[in-house]
């Protein structure tokens, strides 16, 4: 079932069924999430109404990084198996999930003025979210630079691997230094942990991101297979 | 015997890349007065002389790493162009071992107009011996790494004819955490102690660059013989 789907013909034709529904299911959630996000959860006692901008931050920052795990996997899967869709797949990744990373940042941003004081702090886990930014956008511009996409997909596939370090470097920063981030809340189940009417709204809206990850992703696939053939054609004409 | 022989050719090698890179002085000049002039651009752009005091760390390493870049990218370049490095890895030389006489050769390449640079520093900062020590073992440590990191940079543009400014695009990031601790070793500087000075971290930092670049270095150079 998997190796006939790893075929990009077949693949896009999956995509074509898919694809609408993903778009549907995460436009859904992100009404109802939405809903739950300023109607359905109570301010914090803390932050106040600031809460509520968890409810982007926190998906995206998680989006994030799984995306670039998902990178850093079609990456090996393609150095090793020297797979077309592996690469496709990496390749239309790397701007989604440059902008989940900015969002996180923007957002974070946002937060941190009326909770910290301050837009910005050289804190371990932000820079190691702006680093990530900036392999994002090095994996952009490879992806870009080469006239042969099979080699910028190869260099780039390097790239991705080499970045895996910085992964488990955002994600325990906040144990490892002394942060103003706070340490992970959400996976925590001893107290103090977030509370259920906090925690529905945000994992509506994380079931919605990952829906709206997954449509956009078929969609830049899609566009990937067609770029391909039409090169395919022209190259065919040259010839 | 065979195991010898594998010994005496990567020392071949190695000589080699010093040979060609004794041969090519202009490049130790270019680079010497490239991290001078640098330097005193920062110094100069600071009315302060205190200022300077403060940051001469992190003046020193932002100048090391672009002037590293901008050499790294002579020592591939030719290499590939003349086909040599087509030619070693014909020869049966891992690529591993490519890279690493590379590294070394560029090393000394660093190393050598550092000995003359690093009192210049001295007296354009106006740091004290403590600082100066300081500094020396940081570069010592710390430059290892970084220019195995400035070789892979450049194996990753060597094909590009147009747009070499992707080669810094691509690795900076790489270098952020290096420039971190490198520069907070200097502050807390108190006598000699390596452990307290974070300076067995750059260690640590040298021992997880090499196998990493190690390993794409040999990916990218396969892909770049194709």
């Amino acid at each position: 079932m998997i190796f006939n789907l790893a075929n990009p013909l077949r693949f896009q034709r999956l995509i074509e069924k898919i694809e609408p529904i993903t778009f549907n299911i995460a436009i859904t959630l992100l009404l109802v999430g939405l809903f739950f996000c300023f109607f359905g959860s109570p301010p914090d006692y803390l932050q106040g109404e600031t809460v509520r901008i968890m409810y982007i931050h926190v998906p995206c920052a998680w989006f994030s990084l799984m995306i670039y795990s998902i990178i850093a996997l079609c990456s090996i899967f393609s150095i090793v198996f020297k797979h077309t869709l592996a690469d496709l797949i990496s390749r239309s990744c790397a701007p989604i999930g440059a902008c989940f990373t900015l969002a996180t940042l923007l957002s974070g941003s946002i937060w941190g003025k009326p909770t910290w004081g301050t837009w910005w702090v050289w804190d371990a886990r932000l820079t190691s979210e702006l680093v990530l930014l900036v392999i994002y956008l090095g994996l952009i511009i490879i992806n870009n630079a080469y006239e042969d996409k099979s080699k910028a997909d190869r260099y780039s596939s390097i790239l991705a691997i080499i970045g895996i370090i910085n992964l488990p470097i955002i994600k325990w920063s906040v144990d490892w230094w002394s942060t103003l981030h706070q340490p992970a809340s959400i996976s925590k189940f001893s107290s103090p942990s977030i509370d259920p009417s906090m925690l529905l709204p945000l994992f509506i809206m994380t079931f919605s991101f990952f829906f709206f990850f997954i449509s956009i992703l078929l969609v830049r696939v899609r566009g990937e297979i067609i770029q391909r053939k039409i090169e395919v054609i022209r190259f065919n004409r040259m010839v | 015997m065979g195991k010898y022989k594998v010994k005496l050719d990567f020392f071949k090698l190695v000589k080699r890349e010093i040979r060609i890179m004794l041969k090519n002085f202009s490049i130790i000049y270019s680079f010497s007065t490239f991290f001078v002039i640098a330097s005193l651009i920062f110094v100069f752009s600071v009315n302060d002389i205190s200022y300077v005091k403060i940051f001469y760390k992190s003046i020193v390493w932002i100048v090391l790493i672009f002037s590293i870049m901008l050499v790294s990218e002579n020592f591939l370049n030719e290499d590939f162009n003349d086909g040599s490095l087509k030619e070693l890895q014909f020869l049966g030389f891992s690529e591993e071992s490519i890279m690493v006489s590379k590294s070394i050769a560029m090393l000394v390449m660093i190393m050598i107009p550092m000995l003359f640079l690093v009192p210049l520093v001295f007296v354009f900062f106006q740091i004290t011996l403590y600082e100066l020590i300081s500094l020396v073992i940081n570069l010592f440590l710390a430059t290892p790494s970084l220019t195995l990191i400035s070789i892979l940079s450049s194996l990753f543009s060597v094909q590009l004819k147009r747009n070499k400014i992707i080669q810094f695009v691509i690795i900076l990031p790489f270098f952020i955490p290096m420039i971190i601790f490198t520069t907070s070793t200097g502050t807390s500087f108190e006598g000699y102690n390596l452990k307290e000075n974070q300076f067995l971290i750059l260690i640590g930092i040298f021992f997880i660059t090499l196998p990493v670049c190690l390993m794409a270095g040999r990916l990218i150079m396969r892909e770049i013989n194709k």
